[in-house]
């Protein structure tokens, strides 16, 4: 596990909550002053507690009730127009219907953290846990976290907020459906004085303000508007290194360490098996049994999406004879989402391992231990050329 | 990440990472895009615009709000000399004209009227002005007269009233029974009116066409508001034991008189009509109400109607009586004819529907005027008389216009109080307000109305008063309410508080016209007029 026990005495409570709970903790201790969102399942409850703590003064915030997930992230791309911390969670379909301020959010460089619980995009019609929903939503320009845990999506919430302020790039953070948002976790929440001395209030610069007026997104010609395109570029590239920086304060401070991608057993493994999400816990599982019958196969846990960690993952992956990817997202016509980002970021490497797309599940369909044991086990058989599905 | 150079084209210190303007963009005239500029002017409420009187209602509830009750009850009284009276049996002509109409409720000036007019029933008029030395008589104590007269009165006018009955009030005392205006509460208000401006009243003094005459020669001008008499019998009815008009009839069940009989016909579709149903039903008799139209045609108001048909008042619509005859025991047989409706809405008898004996029949259809003076340059006339039967706002109305009017031919020219020509109104606007219906006034069950001539409606308490009167927009004035500034998209409107009332000004360099000031002014006052 790579949510540790804290390794320096920080101050926190433990508590068992429901990852939904464990998100909206997180987002009260950021402090925003604007929450706006729409129920969906799996991740009303997030709003629904935010709604609550709004209610009872323990988060000083102005809750925008809105008529859909679009009204909703277009309340607050109000919100951080005019130079507050604002928060948003959604799912699903009604990520979907967020899609075009998506782009205009992140095209306008505001500084705005959603989590997205993710869940299956209908039809038909389906609640489960499945990447599609934010996989598809990846060419958007936000920055994507995935967590394995609740202890990872509330401590990403606290980080998303110190990157996207730094960066001026939108972040995105996912907790499974059901999995993640309905399930109960012993969490750490942290002191407030811990977080907020960690992300210090939001000093806005340029923004929406009466006495000082700018125009925000005008118009714009076609020259500007491709510079204006590369700086966003240019911003996912420095994320790496902003990203890097901000986990190691945070382990410093919280004691959870974390990084884009993480590793379980790599050491002498022949085979990785790329996972992401809940997913990963079943995975570890798996490895751990085949490791005691003598295959070393070794995990990678892929944090980061967007910006694709290319160049870590390349590093990673030197010398292995093969890697499977575990896919809950496809792309009709080209095979799992991941396995393609993999494939793309390995193009051109001497020696790349044989890269294996499978599609692990999709709206929620269950993954044993030995469903990844049999796939390990039985990697030789599977052809790198061919998208592999379960039975 | 790779580059290419476009430093020939874009200097990068001339670009962000990020799409936002270098410096303020005030620099922008984006006001010269524009076709249509926004102007502020008060306006006229149309509670005031639809009130006879011109009660500027929102003015008068402001004051109220503010805590200032006694100068809220005379600007008030200025205008309508009876709010006691007209709170409890006007017709809220400005309730039905509410901007808030739609919206949740219209604010209750009825009920707020009547509050104010029983608080004012133990407080003076103001002192009038100085004499003037010159005097009118007026005929007739009625709303017409009485406002005639206060409005004299207080300009200084030695004033006259001669009536014709034993006490003053007209219709308000005669017609309207008292469980709509208590007795009492009617003599306390015209007391207060009468003794604090110094109206001489001559109760029991019938004018005729010779005493005219006379007072014509002692005053300067003679007001004659006499009202309208009794109601005449329809064709088919002849008079007889059991026959009763509708004016005499509620005049001898508000003197406590037990007429005979259990069951009786009122013959009618207005106030009268339904009055007389109801003192009917106070006095334990079953009450048919025959009217030849339809339901929504009955000139009776609406809320009396519902009242009428909950005491238990049965009606029988699109019926005429044809003929009525006395058969034994002093009864009454009505042959009842379906009406028929021709293409242009008049009404002829039909054809045999039924038969009904009563054991009484109230003909309650109408008034007309029982005299008819010859005219003289300094008579006036007002009222009922004036303009045919209307209402208590309307004589009132039509009582201090004949004054203003004798004021301004003496050379006292007073403008009559109206407000501006433009009416403001822009109900859409209320979208953005949370709905706020407010309470109605306790009203008596209607179980217990029966037998009973107790006032049916109840006051408002001092507390739900305020919370009513502060739910008036005053629409037609700004009250620095911030909508408009909150809704320009352009930052472009700029409220002025400075003043005694706030005005909102244009940054015009800016503003582009879009309109939303004047959408979402809910009172009103702003207008998009075209820019050239
Ligand atoms: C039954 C009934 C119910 C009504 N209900 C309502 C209601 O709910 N709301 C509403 O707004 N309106 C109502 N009206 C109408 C309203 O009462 C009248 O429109 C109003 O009273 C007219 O006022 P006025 O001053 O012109 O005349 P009146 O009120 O008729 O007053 C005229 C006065 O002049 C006196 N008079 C007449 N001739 C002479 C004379 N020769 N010498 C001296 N004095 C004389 C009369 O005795 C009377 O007191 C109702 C009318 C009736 C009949
Ligand atoms: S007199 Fe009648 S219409 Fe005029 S303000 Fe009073 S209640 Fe309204
Ligand atoms: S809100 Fe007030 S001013 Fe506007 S119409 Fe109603 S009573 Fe009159
Ligand atoms: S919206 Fe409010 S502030 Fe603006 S003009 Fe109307 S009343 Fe005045």
């Amino acid at each position: 596990m790579t949510s540790q026990d804290p390794v320096t005495p920080a101050r926190h409570v433990r508590e068992m909550l429901l990852g939904s709970d464990a998100v909206a903790h997180g987002v009260r201790l950021c402090r925003p002053a604007v929450v706006s969102a729409y129920p969906i399942t799996p991740q009303t409850h997030i709003i629904e507690t935010l709604s609550e703590m709004v209610d009872r003064g323990e988060l000083p915030a102005e809750f925008i009730k809105v008529e859909s997930e679009m009204s909703a992230i277009a309340a607050c791309l109000g919100a951080v127009s005019a130079g507050v911390r604002a928060f948003t969670a959604t799912s699903s379909q009604g990520l979907a219907m967020m899609h075009e301020i998506l782009h205009w959010v992140a095209g306008a460089r505001l500084p705005l953290v959603m989590v997205n619980a993710n869940r299956a995009l209908g039809a038909p019609w389906n609640i489960w846990a499945d990447q599609s929903d934010s996989l598809s939503q990846r060419d958007t320009g936000w920055l994507q976290l995935y967590g394995e845990t609740a202890q990872e999506a509330l401590d990403g919430v606290i980080i998303a907020y110190r990157v996207t302020e730094a960066l001026r790039v939108p972040v995105m953070v996912m907790l499974d459906g059901f999995i993640g948002s309905h399930t109960m976790e012993p969490l750490f929440i942290p002191d407030p004085g811990l977080v907020d001395d960690y992300l210090p209030p939001y000093t806005p610069v340029d923004y929406l303000d009466p006495d000082n007026p700018l125009t925000l997104c005008a118009a714009t010609a076609p020259d500007s508007f491709y510079e204006l395109k590369k700086g966003h570029a240019r911003a996912m590239e420095r994320a790496f290194d902003v990203l890097d920086k901000t986990f190691a304060e945070f382990g410093d401070r919280f004691g959870r360490r974390y990084a884009a991608v993480e590793t379980a057993g790599t050491d002498d493994a022949e085979i990785l098996v790329l996972s992401t999400g809940a997913l990963t816990g079943t995975v570890r599982v798996a490895l751990d049994r085949l490791r005691r019958q003598g295959v070393p196969a070794g995990l990678l846990k892929l944090r980061l999406v967007r910006p694709f960690p290319r160049w870590q993952l390349r590093h990673l992956l030197t010398g292995r004879r093969r890697v499977i990817v575990l896919n809950r997202a496809v792309s009709y016509g080209a095979g799992g989402i991941l396995t393609q980002e993999l494939r793309a970021a390995c193009c051109g490497m001497a020696d790349a391992p044989a890269i294996h797309d499978v599609i692990v599940s999709l709206g929620g369909k269950e993954v044993y231990p030995e469903t990844i044991e049999e796939i390990v086990v039985r990697a030789d058989e599977l052809s790198p050329d061919e998208s592999v599905w379960r039975p | 990440m790779e580059t290419l150079q476009f430093d020939d084209l874009i200097a990068p210190a001339d670009i962000r990472e990020y799409p936002v303007s270098l410096t303020t963009t005030e620099a922008n005239l984006t006001g010269s895009w524009k076709f249509s500029r926004p102007r502020q002017a008060k306006k006229t409420a149309p509670c005031r615009d639809a009130c006879p009187l011109g009660v500027d209602i929102a003015d008068w509830l402001h004051l109220l709000v503010r805590g200032e009750r006694d100068a809220a009850l005379h600007r008030l009284r200025a205008v309508n000399p009876l709010p006691a009276s007209t709170g409890r049996v006007c017709p809220q002509f400005c309730r039905r004209a509410c901007t808030r109409r739609d919206h949740d409720a219209a604010v209750r000036s009825g009920a707020l009227e009547r509050y104010i007019g029983d608080y004012g029933l133990g407080v003076p008029f103001p002192v009038p002005a100085s004499a003037t030395g010159w005097s009118v008589a007026v005929i007739g104590s009625g709303p017409a007269g009485l406002a005639a007269a206060a409005s004299l009165a207080a300009a200084g006018v030695a004033v006259t009233v001669y009536e014709r009955e034993a006490a003053p009030g007209g219709m308000l005392r005669c017609g309207i029974p008292a469980y709509r205006l208590p007795k009492e509460i009617l003599a306390r208000e015209i007391d207060n009116l009468v003794i604090s401006l110094g109206i001489q009243l001559c109760c029991n003094v019938p004018v005729d066409d010779r005493m005219l005459a006379e007072l014509l020669g002692e005053h300067a001008f003679v007001l004659a508001a006499p009202g309208l008499g009794g109601s005449p019998l329809p064709a088919g009815i002849g008079a007889g034991p059991g026959v009763y008009r509708g004016l005499e009839l509620l005049r001898r069940l508000a003197a406590g008189e037990v007429l005979p009989g259990d069951r009786f016909a009122v013959i009618g579709g207005g106030n009268a009509a339904i009055d007389a149903a109801r003192s009917l039903v106070r006095h334990g008799r079953q009450a048919t109400i025959i009217y030849r139209r339809g339901i929504e045609e009955m000139p009776a108001y609406p809320e009396e109607r519902r009242e009428a048909l909950e005491e238990g008042v049965e009606i029988r619509l699109g019926t005429i009586v044809a003929a009525a005859r006395g058969v034994d025991g002093g009864r009454v047989e009505l042959d009842l004819h379906e009406a028929l409706r021709a293409a242009d809405g008049t009404v002829s008898t039909g054809s045999f529907s039924d038969r009904l004996t009563v054991d009484g029949l109230v003909a309650a259809i109408g008034q007309k005027a029982s005299w008819q003076p010859e005219s003289h340059k300094r008579l006036l006339t007002a009222g009922d008389f004036h303009h045919g039967p209307a209402s208590v706002a309307e004589a009132l109305a039509g009582g201090r216009r004949a004054a203003l009017e004798m004021l301004r031919r003496r050379g006292m020219a007073r403008e009559p109080a109206v407000g501006p020509a433009e009416i403001a109104a822009n109900p859409a606007a209320l979208a953005v307000l949370a709905p706020q219906p407010g309470v109605d006034p306790p009203r008596v069950p209607h179980r217990e109305r029966r037998n009973s001539f107790r006032e049916v409606c109840g006051p408002l308490s001092a507390e739900e008063a305020l919370q009513e009167a502060a739910r008036c927009l005053r629409c037609g004035t700004c009250t620095a309410c911030g909508l408009c500034w909150f809704f320009c998209p352009d930052q472009a409107v700029v409220i002025d508080q400075r003043g005694v009332e706030p005005v909102v000004r244009f940054d015009y360099d800016h503003c582009k016209g879009c309109g939303l000031c004047a959408a979402s002014c809910p009172r009103g006052v702003i207008d998009m007029e075209e820019d050239s």
